[in-house]
Formats: C-alpha cells, structure tokens, sequence
C-alpha cells in the first residue's frame, strides 16, 4: 500500500492577509520500498509537502492517505517516520537514549524493547554507545542530525521522510548517512528525501519529484527525468548532457566521477578508432 | 584587515577548539575556510567579529583588539556575520523591521535606516517579502534574509558560515554571484563551506583540522593536495574528474574546471579537433 495525495491543495494563514498558497492540486503516489527525492527551489513547497504526509498538517482540499489510513490516527503516524531540516527543532528529551526510546515507548513497546531498538537505531546512524548519556543539545549540529534520524529509525518506520538529512554534514558524515539510508531502503522502508545535495543524493534515487512554485513539474523515474531535459542536476549529470548536446556520444545517464571517468574514456577510444580508420582509407 | 594571532580557544567543558591559529586577512580577498564537522571553523568565525574572545593570542580588527571592550561597536560595523541556521538571528515581527534591526542598533539616523533596508530588499530581490513574518519564510528564504540583514548594516567584512546549505543549486549559486559581486566592489569574504563544489573562485583556502590550520593556499594547490582526502574531506566532481582524467591523459586546464559548460567546451575541442 502506497502514500497517495489526491487533489491536495494548502495555503498558510488563510483566511488572513497574509494567506500565501503553498501547494496547488498535488497528485502524487509514493511506493513502499521506493527512493524518492523531492527537488525545488527555495520556498516551492517542498517542506510543506513533507508535513502532509504525517498530519502535522492538513489538506485545505483533497486527501492525503497513508495505506489507505488518514494521516491524523496513530497508525498513520508509526508508519512514518519524519527527520527535519533543523534536527535542534525535533530534540527534547535530556539524554540521547531518551530521545530514541521516546518513539517506541510512546508507542507501548515494551523498555526492553525499546532499548533494543535504541541500540539498532544509534548503530545506524554510526554513533557510539558513550554518546547515550550525553544531552542531545550539548552535540555538534552534525551529532545532532544523526540522533534525530536515529529517533525516527527507532519506530522501524514504513516511510522514512527527511528534510534535508545531510546538510550541515562533513563529507564522511554525508556518506555514512546516506550508506544508513540506502540500507533502509533495501530493508524495504520508502525513503522520500527533500534535497538540494544533488552530488550525494542522485546516484541512490530512482523516483524524482520537483515541485516549482507549490505545482508538480515532473513526476517519475530518475531516468525519464534525464530525458526531458529538467534541470537541477549533479554537475557531473550536467557535464555528461552537455557533451551529448556537442555531439560526443556519450550517455548522460551517469552519475559519479567513476562511471563519467569510463564514459568519456570510452569515447575518447571510439573517437580514435574512427580517426585512424577515416586516415587508413 | 584582520589579523589572528596565535589565537587558542577552549569552550567551557574543556574541548579545545582552536590552537594557535595565525591569520592575516587581506582588504578585498574572498577567503574560504573548510574543514570537516568540529574542526574549528564556526569558532574561528565568531571570533573575527568579538562574539568570542581568544583565551590566548589576539584578534585585530584594522587596529581594533576585539578583547577591548569600547571598540566592540566598531568592530560590529565592520564585520558582519551571516550563520547557517536563520532563524536563530531572526529578531524582527517581519522581514523589514527585522532588517532595519542593524542599521538601528549602528544609530543610523531614520533616513539612513530606509535607505539601508531598500537597498537590502532590492539586493536580494525580495521585495514582495517585505511585510511577511520570516518565521513564515521556508529554510532557503530565510538564508536570504540573513543575508539581507547583513547587507543591510553595510559591512566592510562579510562572514558566511555555511550559508548556502539550505539552498537549491540555482539558488546558492545566485547567492555565490552575490557575494563575488561584493567582494569585487572591495568588500572582505570570508566564506565557510562543506561544499567544496562552490570554492572555485576563491583568492585562498584555509584548511582546518582539530582546531589547527593544517592546510593553505589557492584553490588549485589545495585541490592538488594529496592529504585533503585523508582530512576527510571530498573534492568536486569536476575537479576530481579532471584530475583522474590526467592520469589517462586528457588534460584539462585548471580555469575549465569550474562549470560543466566549460569543461564540456574543453573535452569536445580536444576530442573533435580532427
């Protein structure tokens, strides 16, 4: 069973003057098991987006339904498990273990088992167990990020949804999240990440959705997206579309420094066969 | 312009932040600091404009100890730091008051304050926001205005902790153009980053580890440094691919690396020359 929004439409303030619509007529199904990124500019709708999915906002029209439950009962909510942009705003409890349990036991799991899942989660996200005792408000940004994903990976959620998971990470930090989330994946949990870090995120998405100014422009596979020419893209994807555009075949399909490395070396050899043949007539 | 010496800070639970750092930042020179998560470099920031003071060593600011407390003022006026989360410099009910905020506080006269504010307004182009509460704003928004809030007050010195983070790419490269447009009017950058991709046009790159410079120079060398890897941190994907297609030998020029559009020109004249 899917998340699926239908006709979904919000405005903030309304009513007010100040009412600003923020998402027109969204139509959107996300799989189990998928890997979804939600690309956009600053201010398209992206966050708000992301609070439809758990409740914690409403549609003003339309639905939003989470395997067929509305997005405001409890199930719904164990089902998805939500980290966002400023992991500060998500932190409460005085020690890190705390802050882990506190979904399971919220949710009457037992405290062994919640303290099961506590270690699987700060596992991980590859923080150790001194950091359990530690306040979560005394770690570093980065610490913080990871602790806030782990409080969501502890409810062993169907959905994973992340606001920006890696900014504010070092380059190692980056990898080792994005490793955590490519795990959950292939354990079969959709992981739906908002994300401007195009260079980490697109080797691992397979759906993409971008949303320009509270619309849908694209809905689809990352490989149709490559076909109509969207734009954002990894400066690497960038680099490869622009060589096919000059004429070189090459395909722009490629999305690490490893694999344009191969295509452009490929080529190269292609371009000399074809130069020595042409000479050799 | 500014000048670190011998500089060592501890935070209060006794983490040694930084360790004898020493630095001369030049009037005019965009700057960048990288490092990995604790390295040092928020802390290196807040203490280019007063907001912490070193333990050891000193910090002057054209002439001015930031450990004195009368020329903390001018210091202000001069530096001016952008942070990596907005909200925690929001003070304003909307976005204008929250930009006259500045100005005020440097008893500009009313006049000066409008002035300074539309030009902010103008310079990121968020006029129709004016009125808007920024908590209201999203994440990316927001960075806008934090950085409006610093044009605003018209610094000499301009500090960017990470302030693209939030931003899509068109949006952070918007911000950089902003920033190099500055600085070629003569204003200082100093520009903090994990993202190496956005370094391409600084003038110097400090590298930070453990609270110690551990690496220095222009772009291109620091770049070429085998040890940037092993201080955990990534190069560009362009710059690692010029770089690995070197070794095959297809060479491409260090100024052909900062787009894909030229690094594409670059690749199909060597390719398509015959």
């Amino acid at each position: 069973m899917p998340i699926i929004l239908e006709n979904v439409s919000f405005s903030y303030s309304k009513k007010t003057p100040l009412e600003t619509s923020a998402l027109r007529n969204i139509n959107l199904r996300i799989e189990k098991g998928e890997f979804v990124g939600i690309l956009g500019e600053k201010g398209a709708g992206k966050s708000t987006l992301l609070k439809l999915f758990n409740g914690l906002l409403n549609p003003e029209t339309g639905t939003v339904r989470v395997d067929g439950l509305n997005t405001s009962s409890r199930e719904a909510k164990r089902r998805i498990g939500m980290v966002f942009q400023q992991a500060a705003d998500q932190l409460f409890c005085r020690t890190v273990y705390d802050e882990i349990a506190f979904g399971p036991l919220n949710f009457g799991y037992s405290r062994k088992e919640a303290e099961e899942r506590v270690l699987e989660a700060l596992e991980a996200v590859y923080l150790d167990q001194t950091m359990l005792h530690r306040n979560p408000f005394s770690l570093s940004g980065g610490e913080m990020q990871r602790v806030a994903l782990a409080s969501a990976l502890a409810l062993r959620p169907d959905y994973l949804v992340l606001d920006e998971p890696i900014t504010g990470l070092d380059p190692v930090g980056k990898k080792e999240i994005l490793e955590t989330l490519k795990k959950v994946k292939d354990e079969g949990t959709a992981v739906i990440a908002v994300t401007h870090n195009l260079k980490g995120f697109f080797p691992l998405l397979e759906k993409i959705v971008l949303i320009r100014e509270g619309k849908i422009a694209f809905q689809g596979t990352k490989e149709d997206y490559l076909k109509t020419g969207c734009v954002p893209l990894p400066p690497i994807t960038s680099l490869m579309r622009e060589l096919k555009e000059r004429g070189l075949p090459v395909n722009p399909a490629v999305f690490t420094v490893e694999d344009a490395l191969q295509e452009i070396l490929r080529v190269r050899s292609v371009i000399e066969k074809e130069s020595t043949s042409n000479t050799g007539k | 312009m500014i000048r670190l010496e011998k500089v060592s800070y501890s935070y209060p639970d006794g983490t040694p932040a930084l360790e004898n750092i020493n630095l001369a930042i030049k009037k005019g020179e965009f700057i960048a600091i990288i490092g990995k998560n604790g390295s040092g470099k928020s802390t290196l920031a807040l203490h280019l404009n007063g907001l912490l003071k070193p333990q050891k060593g000193k910090v002057i600011i054209r002439g001015m100890d930031t450990r004195d407390i009368s020329k903390l003022p001018g210091i202000r006026k001069l530096v001016g730091i952008v942070f990596q989360n907005p909200e925690t410099q929001f003070v304003g009910r909307t976005v204008e008051e929250d930009l006259a905020f500045g100005p005020e506080n440097l008893c500009l006269p009313p006049v000066e304050i409008r002035k300074c504010v539309d030009m902010a307004l103008a310079e990121t182009g968020f006029e129709k926001y004016r009125y808007r509460s920024p908590k209201t704003l999203s994440g990316g928004q927001g960075q806008f205005v934090a950085l409006a809030g610093i044009l605003a007050m018209r610094p000499e010195c301009l500090v960017f902790d990470e302030v693209t983070s939030m931003l899509d790419p068109d949006s952070g490269t918007d911000v950089l153009e902003r920033i190099r447009k500055l600085q070629r009017k003569g204003k200082t950058v100093v520009y903090i980053t994990h993202n190496l991709e956005e370094l391409h046009a600084a003038d110097r790159i400090i590298v930070m580890d453990k609270g110690r410079i551990v690496l220095e120079g222009d772009p291109e060398s620091v770049f070429a440094d085998p040890s940037l890897q092993s201080l955990g941190l990534t190069l560009p994907s362009l710059i690692e691919l010029a770089a690995r297609l070197k070794t095959c030998g297809v060479a491409i020029p260090w100024e052909k690396t900062s787009s894909p559009h030229s690094f594409a020109e670059e690749i199909c004249q060597l390719f398509l020359k015959t």
